[in-house]
């Protein structure tokens, strides 16, 4: 349940700082709104999903040790 | 860790690095004024999107149709974003109706070229006569000398939700598929762990599912205008994640393992063969704001530019990937509290 909600909180971000960049850009001055002006931003976006994504690998990667774990002594009880 | 989830998680984050830093083609995204009245002059203010209007010569044309533009008296380059264009409307214009909607087209060697539909609308014109200034071809090739990903009208950024959106769809066939192979199996075999197997990656096919619809009506509502448009192919979805909803109702609704295993197997079967109607079928029968509708697959040429391919196809693998990793874990987890 606790990785569903990780999951959800992810994509609701991620699409979350779409929006927000394409409002942000759309909100600009005369000159125009545009990519290359924001570019210092979206540095941030990416490093930032980039972050979430990998903690979550983190998290299954823990995850399927200790299964891995559990599953060799269970074999060696029997 | 065994070489493809490694293999999973890096095409992911290419997905998500690349997917999100190669910028845009040029686009236009402003013009003023919208309406001309014919036979008076008309002084167009464009604005583009990621252009560079000063590098080389840039062109501009107001399309009537594929035989009939208009070409602008002078162009005036005010910076890499910002365009004059002066033209000259005529009275007389190649159609019957008095009110014509023109397409305003740009073209630069190192942008390529951007359209906007319908940027200006002329009122009070006249058929026949002289079509002369009409007749005027408009010359633009697809090339640009930058890699980008291409700029559409309404999309924008929003585009690279392509690599975000559509892979959890088809990571979740994918899973479904598996899910129905391990039913099968189990119905065949009757070994208790491929059952488990086809529940744990029916949990996660269902995950990327409800991902899918969740991250659709995101960009639903910044593309559509709405969250839920009760289109066909949002409802077909619904639908279609309900029934695997069900599948674990079904599930818990049995009173022993073995009974619930051989009725979910069947269930199992059904769902997946109703998903390809629902989502693919029934959708392209009709008229639909989602691609993929009124008789055109959704991933013909045309819907997925070159440059897009390269990064969706690597997260259509990472994300299937992904799924049979957060399945397996499901799965040998299960096993263990046997």
């Amino acid at each position: 349940m606790k990785k569903f909600n990780f999951l959800i909180q992810k994509y609701s971000v991620t699409s979350f700082l779409i929006l927000l960049c394409l409002q942000a850009s759309q909100a600009s001055t005369a000159s125009g709104p545009d990519f290359m002006q924001s570019i210092g931003k979206i540095y941030v976006v990416v490093a930032v999903i980039v972050i979430i994504f990998l903690g979550l690998v983190l998290y299954l990667y823990r995850l399927d040790r200790r299964i891995s774990r559990i599953e060799k002594r269970k074999r060696y009880e029997k | 860790m065994k070489w493809w989830k490694v293999l999973g998680i890096l095409l992911i984050l290419y997905s998500l690095i690349a997917g999100m830093l190669v910028p845009l083609g040029a686009g236009i995204i402003r013009v003023e004024p919208r309406r001309a009245a014919a036979g008076t002059p008309l002084v167009l203010e464009v604005t583009g999107y990621n252009s560079t209007y000063r590098n080389g010569d840039t062109k501009a044309w107001l399309k009537y149709d594929d035989q009939h533009a208009l070409s602008p008296r002078r162009v005036t380059v005010q910076n890499d974003r910002d365009l004059r264009l002066d033209f000259v409307i005529p009275k007389q214009h190649p159609g019957r109706d008095s009110v014509n909607a023109l397409n305003l087209i740009l073209f630069n060697p190192r942008d390529g070229y951007s359209v906007l539909p319908s940027a200006v609308f002329t009122v009070g014109a006249t058929f026949g006569g002289d079509i002369s200034p009409w007749l005027n071809s408009v010359e633009v090739t697809d090339a640009s000398t930058r890699f980008h990903f291409p700029y559409r009208n309404i999309l924008g950024e929003t585009i690279r939700n392509t690599y975000y959106h559509v892979p959890l769809w088809m990571a979740m066939m994918v899973i479904f598929a598996i899910s129905m192979w391990y039913s099968v199996g189990f119905l065949r075999r009757r070994d208790p762990a491929d059952d488990q197997r086809a529940e744990a990656f029916a949990s996660t096919g269902l995950l990327f599912g409800i991902l899918g619809i969740v991250t659709g009506m995101v960009w639903a509502k910044n593309t559509w205008g709405a969250y839920w448009s009760f289109d066909v192919k949002q409802n077909m979805a619904a639908i279609a994640l309900l029934i695997y909803a069900a599948y674990f109702m079904l599930r818990s609704a049995l009173p022993d393992r073995d009974t619930a295993a051989r009725f979910s197997s069947v269930y199992n079967i059904f769902a997946f063969i109703l998903l390809i109607p629902l989502l693919y079928i029934i959708p392209r029968m009709t008229a639909s704001l989602h691609p993929g509708s009124g008789g055109n697959p959704a991933f013909a040429s045309d819907d997925l530019d070159s440059t897009m391919r390269m990064v969706f196809y690597p997260a259509v693998a990472g994300w299937i990937l992904m799924g049979c990793w957060i399945s397996q874990l499901r799965a040998r987890t299960k096993r263990l509290y046997e």
